[in-house]
């Protein structure tokens, strides 16, 4: 359902977008700040929300695709804050806000109207875990995509040899983009492990087994094997850089296939489903 | 009368290094100077000495810029004992709005051999310290001093006058900015000891480089500029092995073929586990073979296209600066206006107390009846009579300040008004018949 402090979020994400893009445009000005706040005040309307509508469900509202996705943009927009204020990565202000921006939108086209109703093999402490832990896994895993589109573009620049245009002056090194896209996948990867794990615990708590080979299961198990084959490369061959966030999106988009994909075909427990 | 800033003096587009240096002055020698240049005559009320590499200029204050010019050129004649003809055609002499305007365009760095660079405002800076230390400093100067520094930063935050990197070992290191995160637990590589290559090592030693390997033909010099810049010296023939080590390479050897070629990465990249690697090419004919670049995360940069990034960001300084230019324009038509108020000060306080003590006559002359009435209708009289005064005084002051008298010349206005108002006329007013405060119009 379409709140009011989601429409407030949409408008903030939206101002945020305009103001990144702006900045990347070369339009002078303080303009990275505004739309830096802008991109937190939208996580906070969106806090707002999420606090009303969880108090009426009794639970974190995610029963369906549209609840998961606008979480998932809370949670992208709250790590994409700390990024670019904490790590002073505003280059990748545009690429956080506009997907926030557009992953909220789709939320709201897809939400059905009327209250939550929470199936009764959710009321549990589980699910807050475990879905905050898989969508925060995923909102790493969006960043992570980013500065790798980021440092792409930045290598491309080094290697066409035109990096030294004073507008280019204040774009980070190459390796600090390396070195923040090898965190963002280190703990969205523990994030993911976390997940399966609480999600084994939990299904077995339900219904009393561990593994069901449901698609959301089989799928994110061939994640979390990509993910770590992405790390281990690093780790043992030393693949870094172009290789590394080349891969890094490669990753990426199987895993906006996988959870598009199965959402929209096949309902399991993670469809909305729950047996 | 009028105090006026004046500027005389030399830089490195009016004069060569020759004469600059024989008119310099060390950091040292400037106090006792600027009490020369006081006691040299009385032209100068307020003075300031800047000697940098590039430029000698006495900047100062007095009632006739010329006389003042006059002066401070013989000052420097005679002072550092240079022939007035050596320097006569080099000299330039700025006066009242052009000396603005230079002092100016001086502190945004737009009088620079690079335009756009840092240092002169700290010079400045310098030379404003010490005179107002050696206490040669005056309001006008304080004021143009520090509306000068307020330009600067005005036109570096508006203005990308400061930006890109105006030399060949500039460049490099900011390059080296764009791949390394820092530099600190890097290690830079010299193959040949190049004057450009030395220069650029030294740059990135002062960011902190973490060490330094030298190789050279002649290993001589090798260990030379070693000890000189902290370094370690590798033989010429042996300096394989260091590339595994090496983030930043630099070359700038006389060779007829190239001493780097893609086949020598070839293990040494998996080797590095795939970290960076910057080649820096400052020989002519080339050190490192072109395909080199096209190697993964290898980024090798010749001297041709290091000199590309130097032109484009001195055309984009040069292109900057003409909006700094508008900036400059703007704040000189401030600063003069400032200038032109401080005239009209004396003139304005006569003309206030002129006002004042016309008031102060007639209620002095009422006095009787006033004593008469109530407090608060006195009090109301008072009110009404510093009312009136107020209003006509804020009309003539604010048309003088703003220059609506019609008068060519402010200051002149100011004093025609001073004298209709002076008191002898205001005391020969007190007989007139006609005197329009009369005791009837109560």
């Amino acid at each position: 359902m379409i709140t009011d402090w989601i429409i407030a979020a949409l408008i903030c994400y939206a101002l945020s977008t305009a103001g990144f893009v702006m900045e990347r445009a070369g339009v002078r000005g303080r303009r990275a700040d505004w739309a830096t706040g802008l991109l937190g005040a939208g996580a906070a309307m969106q806090t707002g929300d999420l606090i009303m509508r969880g108090l009426q469900a009794g639970n974190i509202p995610v029963t369906n695709i549209a609840q998961s996705l606008e979480f998932l943009a809370w949670l992208t927009a709250l790590a994409g804050s700390v990024l670019i204020v904490r790590w002073r990565m505003r280059v990748i202000g545009a690429f956080v806000s506009s997907i926030v921006l557009i992953t909220l939108g789709v939320a709201g086209a897809m939400s059905r109207r009327g209250r939550i109703v929470m199936p009764q093999s959710l009321r549990s402490a589980w699910l807050p875990v475990h879905v905050t832990l898989a969508l925060a896994g995923y909102a790493l895993f969006v960043l992570a995509a980013g500065v790798s589109i980021v440092y792409l573009v930045y290598e491309k620049r080094l290697k066409a040899k035109r990096p030294l245009r004073p507008a280019d002056e204040r774009m980070p090194s190459l390796e600090k983009l390396d070195r923040i896209n090898y965190r963002l996948l280190g703990w969205g990867f523990v994030m993911l492990s976390l997940a399966i794990v609480t999600g084994a615990i939990w299904a077995d708590a339900t219904w009393g087994h561990f593994w069901s080979w449901e698609p959301q299961e089989s799928w994110s198990l061939v994640l979390w094997m990509l993910y770590a084959a992405l790390l281990e490369s690093r780790l043992t061959v030393g693949w870094r850089g172009r290789r590394a966030a080349a891969l890094t999106i490669a990753v990426f988009t199987v895993l906006v296939g996988s959870f598009l994909g199965m959402r929209l075909a096949t309902p399991g427990k993670h469809g909305g489903n729950f047996g | 009368m009028h105090e006026t800033l004046f500027i005389v003096g030399v830089n490195h587009r009016t004069a060569p290094v020759a004469v600059r240096e024989r008119l310099a002055y060390a950091e040292g020698e400037i106090a006792a100077a600027l009490a020369r240049l006081k006691a040299a005559g009385p032209a100068i009320s307020e003075v300031a000495l800047l000697s940098t590499c590039n430029r000698v200029e006495i900047i100062g204050v007095g009632q006739s810029a010329a006389a003042a010019g006059a002066q401070a050129r013989g000052f420097l004649a005679a002072d550092r004992g240079v022939a007035a003809e050596a320097f006569g055609p080099a000299l330039y002499a700025h006066e009242g709005r052009a000396a603005v305007r230079h002092l100016f365009r001086v502190g945004a760095s737009l009088d620079s051999m690079v335009v756009g660079e840092p240092q002169i405002l700290g010079q400045l800076k310098v030379a404003y310290a010490q005179s107002a230390e050696a206490g040669t400093a005056g309001l006008v100067m304080h004021r143009a001093f520090h509306k000068a520094f307020a330009v600067a930063k005005r036109v570096r935050k508006a203005t990308l006058i400061g930006h890109g990197s105006v030399s060949v070992s500039s460049a490099a290191v900011s390059l080296a900015g764009k791949i390394f995160d820092t530099l600190t637990d890097k290690t830079v590589l010299l193959i040949g000891a190049g004057q450009m290559a030395e220069l650029t090592a030294r740059n990135l030693k002062r960011l902190g480089i973490e060490s330094l390997l030298i190789t050279s033909r002649t290993f001589d010099n090798a260990v030379a500029l070693a000890r000189e810049l902290g370094g370690t010296a590798v033989p010429f023939d042996n300096f394989g092995p260091c590339l595994k080590l090496a983030d930043v390479v630099i070359g700038s050897i006389a060779a007829t073929r190239a001493v780097l070629g893609p086949e020598d990465y070839e293990g040494v990249i998996r080797e590095r586990r795939y970290r960076p690697v910057f080649l820096i090419d400052l020989g002519v004919p080339r050190n490192f073979d072109a395909r080199l670049h096209a190697m993964e995360n290898v980024y090798l940069y010749d001297i041709d296209d290091l000199s590309a990034a130097v032109q484009e960001s001195r055309g984009e300084r040069e292109r900057e600066a003409g909006k700094a230019e508008e900036i400059v324009e703007l704040e000189v038509e401030g600063f003069l206006k400032w200038l032109d108020g401080l005239d009209l000060v004396p003139a304005i306080k006569d003309i206030r107390s002129s006002v004042e003590q016309l008031r102060d006559g007639e209620l002095a002359r009422h006095r009787a009846w006033l004593a008469a009435l109530e407090p608060a209708e006195r009090e109301r009289i008072e009110a009404l009579t510093r009312g009136l005064v107020n209003k006509l005084l804020h009309r003539i002051l604010s048309g003088l300040r703003e220059g609506r008298s019609g008068a060519a010349d402010g200051v002149h206005a100011a004093e025609i008004a001073r004298r209709l108002l002076s008191s002898e006329l205001a005391v020969a007013g007190d007989g007139f018949d006609d005197d329009p405060d009369d005791d009837e119009e109560f």
